[in-house]
C-alpha cells in the first residue's frame, strides 16, 4: 500500500503539488494520467526521494517519509530515509538514463554489486536472468549505443529489477519510444505485474492508460483529482476536469487502427536494430 | 595554460640590468633578512673550500658552457681568483632573471655574469674592484655607410639585447626606435635580415659573434660608452669582497690577468677567430654543429621529461581532487577549491617557480631547485586540470548521477564508478592539450638555474652564435616529447570508441 497525504511542493512561487491525496494498492499497476504540467512526474519523482517535498506526509512499505517543513532530518537520517525508500522503489526515467560506459550487464550488475555488495558471479546470475526476462538474453555484451529504444528501455527495467525493488516507477514509458512499441511496452508491464511488483505509471497517453492499468489516478494543477478503476475514471468520470479530458481522448479515438499496430507489433521480436543515438 | 616558448625567452636572462626587473626587485625586498641569518659566505668558503660561482653562460666570450665545460674571460679570471685563495670554484648556471635573488638566499657565493656595476645595483648588493672595462659599439651590415657614432643612430632602428645598458643608453636618445631581443645573436640575425638598420651591445661580444658567424656584419667607431664589470656578493659580505679583491690585485700584478685578457681578447686569439673564419664559412644549418651537440641535448631533453612526466603525476590526482570539491555542494570544500584555481590560474608560473624556490626559504622552507619546479609545474597544471576534469563532470547528462542515486548509490559510489568513467573518456583530448602545454611550459624553471631543454638551447645557440642551427633542434626535440603523449591519448581514444559508438 502506497499512501499520499496531503503533500505540496512549490517551487519558489510556483506550486507543482498542491495538497495531492491518494492510494496505490499493492501488487497493482497504477497509471498517474494528466495533461502535462500537472505534476505528475514531480509526484513520482517524490517516491523515490529525487524530489522532496514541503509538506504531507508519504507511506511506501513500512517507509513513511514527511515534508521537509514539517519534520526537519539531520543529513544522517536523510541518508538512512533515502536508503531505505531506494531500496523499495525502483524507476525507470523517461529516457532510461542507461549507463553508456557499460555494457547491458554491466549496467543490471553495477548496483547490487557497490550496493548491495553482492559476489561479480552472483550479480552477473541475476543480470542473465532478468535481462532473459526482458526478452534481451544474448545482448548481454551489446553497450547502451548498441541497442535501440525499445531494447534499451528493457535493460533499463533489467537494471531495476535486479535490485528487486517491491515498487518500479516508469515515468511517461512510452514517450520516447516509436508508436510500433507502444503495444510491447504494454505487455511487459504487464508481465512485471504479474511478477507481484506494484508498479506505478506516469502518462498522458490516455490510450496506453487505458490499456494497461487496474487503478487510473487523474491528476492535474498539482493534486489528484480522482482516482478509480479504468472503467470507473474512463467510462463514467465524477470530476469536471475529469471529464474535459476524456472528451479530448474521446475525440482522438484510434479506433480500428488499434489493431493495426498490434499486428505490426508482433512481428518485431526484440526489435533486433541496432540503431545509435 | 599561457606560456609558450617565446614568452620563456621574453623571460629569461639579461645582464647589465640595473636591477630594475619587477620580480627581481620584489624577491630581494623579501629576501634581505635572509642572508643576514646564514653563515657569511666566507666562512661558508673556507669551510667547504669551495666557493661557488652563479653565472648565465650565454654570453661569449665571457661565458659560455658545452656540456658540464665552462669558458670564457670570467671563468679563466675566476678560477685564478680561487686558486688565489686556496679554494676551488664551482659553477652554477642561471638564467639572468634569477641570478641575483640566488645570490641573496645563498644559493652562489659570488655572480661573475659581465655584471655592469650600477648605482642601483650597488644598494642591494657588494662589488668587488672592476675586473673588466667594457663599453657599448655599434654594428651594421658590410654596406652600410654613414654610421659611426651613436648620433648618426637617430631616425634608425637599432637591435638591442633587452633591458641591457645598451637600451637605456638608446632609450635616452631621441629620434632612435629601439628593437629590444632576449639574446645577441637574435638581434644579429635580424640585422643580418635587414630588419633593422644597426646593433649595439658590448664590443667584445660583438666582434665575437660577427667572426663566429655574421660574416657580413661589421663593427663601426668606437667604444662610446665606458662600463666596469665586476663581481657581485651578497650584502653583508665586505670580507669576502676583500678576499676577493686581494685575489684580483694579485693575478694583476703577477701577470695571470694580462695572460687571460690575452687569451680571449688580444691580437692572437683575434688571428685564430680570423683563421677560423677563413677556413670555415658559416653555414645556414650546421649539421657538424648539430652532430656535435647532440650529447649535450640528451641531459637537457632528460630534465625536460622528468619535470613534466612528474608533474603531470602529481598535477593529475590533485587536479581531479580540486574538481570533485568544485562539484560537490558542501561551500567548506568548494570556495578554497575555487580560490585555488583563482589564483594558480590567474598569477604568471614564471611567479609561482620564483616564489617557491626563492621567498619560501624565508620561512624556513628551502627545497631544492628541481623539486621546486616540479611543485610549481604541479600546482599551477592542477588548476587547469582541475577545471578540464570540472568540465568533463558537468557535461556528462544529470540523469546518469540521477539513475545512480535511485540505484541506492551514494552520491560517492554514482561518481566513482558511473560519473568519473564517463568523465576520463571525454577529457583525453583537453588532457593531452594541458600535458603538451605543461611539456612545454617546464623551460620557465630555466630561470631557477635548472637547465632543461630550451635553456640548453639557449646556451649552445649563443655559445656558438648558431641559433639556425640549435633553435630547429630544440623545436624537434619538443615535437619528440610530445609524441609519446599524442601516442596514449591516440590508444585510449580508440580503446575507448565501441563505447561512446555503436
Amino acid at each position: 500500500m502506497i499512501e499520499v497525504t496531503d503533500i505540496v511542493k512549490r517551487y519558489g512561487s510556483n506550486t507543482v503539488l498542491n495538497h495531492a491525496t491518494f492510494q496505490i494498492n499493492e501488487g497493482q499497476l497504477t497509471t498517474i494520467l494528466g495533461p502535462s504540467g500537472c505534476g505528475k512526474t514531480t509526484m513520482l519523482r517524490c517516491m523515490n526521494r529525487l524530489e522532496k517535498f514541503d509538506r504531507g506526509r508519504m507511506k511506501i512499505g513500512g517507509v513513511e517519509v514527511f515534508g521537509t517543513e514539517d519534520r526537519k532530518l539531520t543529513a544522517a537520517e536523510e541518508k538512512e530515509l533515502t536508503r531505505r525508500l531506494r531500496e523499495r522503489v525502483g524507476i525507470i526515467f523517461q529516457n532510461f538514463n542507461l549507463f553508456p560506459h557499460l555494457t547491458a550487464l554491466g549496467n543490471c550488475t553495477e548496483s547490487p554489486v557497490t550496493v548491495k555488495g553482492m559476489q561479480r558471479a552472483e550479480a552477473e546470475e541475476v543480470a542473465r536472468h532478468y535481462l532473459s526476462k526482458v526478452g534481451l538474453g544474448g545482448k548481454e555484451d551489446h553497450y547502451p549505443a548498441q541497442l535501440s529504444g525499445g531494447q534499451q528501455q528493457r535493460v533499463a527495467i533489467a537494471r531495476a529489477l535486479a535490485m528487486e525493488p517491491e515498487v518500479i516507477l516508469f515515468d511517461e514509458p512510452t514517450s520516447a519510444l516509436d508508436p510500433q512499441l507502444i503495444q510491447s511496452v504494454a505487455r511487459m508491464l504487464r508481465a512485471l505485474d504479474d511478477l507481484g511488483k506494484t508498479l506505478v505509471v506516469v502518462s498522458h497517453d490516455m490510450n496506453f492508460a487505458r490499456r494497461i492499468s487496474d487503478q487510473v489516478i487523474y491528476f492535474e494543477g498539482g493534486h489528484a483529482v480522482e482516482s478509480g478503476t479504468v472503467e470507473e475514471v474512463f467510462s463514467n468520470p465524477q470530476k469536471p476536469e475529469t471529464r474535459a479530458f476524456m472528451q479530448s481522448f474521446h475525440e482522438d479515438e484510434p479506433g480500428a487502427e488499434t489493431q493495426e499496430r498490434e499486428d505490426a507489433e508482433t512481428k518485431i521480436p526484440g526489435d533486433v536494430g541496432t540503431h545509435g543515438h | 595554460m599561457t606560456y609558450h616558448q617565446t614568452q620563456f625567452i621574453a623571460a629569461s636572462p639579461r645582464r647589465r640590468v640595473p636591477a630594475s626587473r619587477f620580480f627581481a626587485t620584489l624577491l630581494l625586498l623579501l629576501l634581505s633578512p635572509v642572508a643576514s641569518l646564514a653563515q657569511t659566505a666566507l666562512q661558508r668558503v673556507r669551510q667547504t673550500g669551495e666557493l661557488r660561482v652563479g653565472t648565465d653562460a650565454t654570453y661569449p666570450p665571457f661565458e659560455t658552457v658545452e656540456g658540464d665545460q665552462y669558458s670564457g674571460f670570467d671563468i679563466d679570471l675566476v678560477n685564478a681568483v680561487a686558486k688565489e685563495m686556496n679554494v676551488r670554484a664551482r659553477f652554477i648556471n642561471s638564467g639572468f632573471d634569477g641570478i641575483f635573488p640566488a645570490l641573496q638566499n645563498g644559493t652562489f657565493d659570488a655572480v661573475i655574469s659581465s655584471v655592469t656595476i650600477t648605482q642601483e645595483r650597488k644598494a642591494s648588493m657588494l662589488f668587488t674592484d672592476p675586473y673588466y672595462d667594457s663599453g657599448q659599439l655599434i654594428a651594421v651590415r658590410e654596406e652600410t655607410q654613414g654610421i659611426s657614432t651613436p648620433d648618426d643612430l637617430k631616425g634608425k632602428t637599432i637591435g638591442v639585447q633587452i633591458n641591457t645598458t645598451a637600451q637605456y643608453d638608446l632609450e635616452k636618445r631621441e629620434g632612435v626606435t629601439v628593437n629590444k631581443y632576449n639574446t645577441i645573436d637574435l638581434a644579429l640575425l635580424d640585422l643580418q635580415n635587414k630588419r633593422i638598420d644597426a646593433v649595439v651591445s658590448d664590443a667584445p661580444v660583438l666582434k665575437y659573434m660577427i667572426f663566429k658567424s655574421f660574416r657580413g656584419l661589421k663593427t663601426v667607431g668606437r667604444r662610446f660608452t665606458d662600463e666596469k664589470f665586476g663581481i657581485a656578493v651578497a650584502q653583508g659580505n665586505e670580507d669576502l669582497v676583500q678576499e676577493i679583491n686581494a685575489a684580483l690585485r694579485k693575478i694583476r700584478e703577477s701577470g695571470e690577468y694580462d695572460r687571460i685578457h690575452e687569451k680571449w681578447f688580444g691580437e692572437a686569439a683575434e688571428r685564430a677567430q680570423e683563421a677560423e673564419a677563413a677556413t670555415k664559412k658559416p653555414k645556414v644549418f650546421d649539421t657538424d654543429l648539430a652532430k656535435r651537440t647532440l650529447p649535450l641535448f640528451l641531459q637537457g631533453i632528460w630534465l625536460t621529461a622528468k619535470l613534466a612526466f612528474l608533474s603531470l603525476l602529481f598535477g593529475l590526482p590533485i587536479g581531479l581532487l580540486l574538481a570533485l570539491a568544485r562539484v560537490q555542494s558542501s561551500r567548506l570544500l568548494k570556495a578554497p577549491a575555487a580560490v585555488y584555481v583563482e589564483v594558480m590560474r590567474g598569477t604568471p608560473l614564471l611567479v609561482q617557480i620564483l616564489f617557491i624556490y626563492f621567498v619560501l626559504p624565508s620561512f624556513g622552507i628551502s627545497i631544492p631547485a628541481f623539486w621546486s619546479g616540479i611543485i610549481a609545474l604541479t600546482l599551477n597544471s592542477a588548476a587547469y586540470i582541475a577545471e578540464i576534469f570540472r568540465a568533463g563532470i558537468l557535461s556528462i547528462d544529470a540523469g546518469q548521477m540521477e539513475a545512480a542515486r535511485a540505484l541506492g548509490m551514494t552520491h560517492a559510489q554514482a561518481m566513482r564508478r558511473i560519473i568519473l568513467p564517463q568523465t576520463f573518456r571525454r577529457v583525453v583530448p583537453p588532457l593531452t592539450n594541458e600535458a603538451i602545454a605543461l611539456l612545454k611550459d617546464s623551460s620557465l624553471v630555466s630561470v631557477i638555474g635548472l637547465t632543461e631543454l630550451a635553456r640548453t638551447g639557449q646556451e649552445l645557440a649563443s655559445r656558438n652564435a648558431a641559433p639556425l642551427t640549435i633553435w630547429p633542434m630544440v623545436a624537434i626535440f619538443y615535437l619528440l616529447l610530445t609524441f609519446p603523449l599524442t601516442r596514449i591519448a591516440e590508444y585510449l581514444e580508440r580503446r575507448w570508441r565501441p563505447i561512446t559508438r555503436s
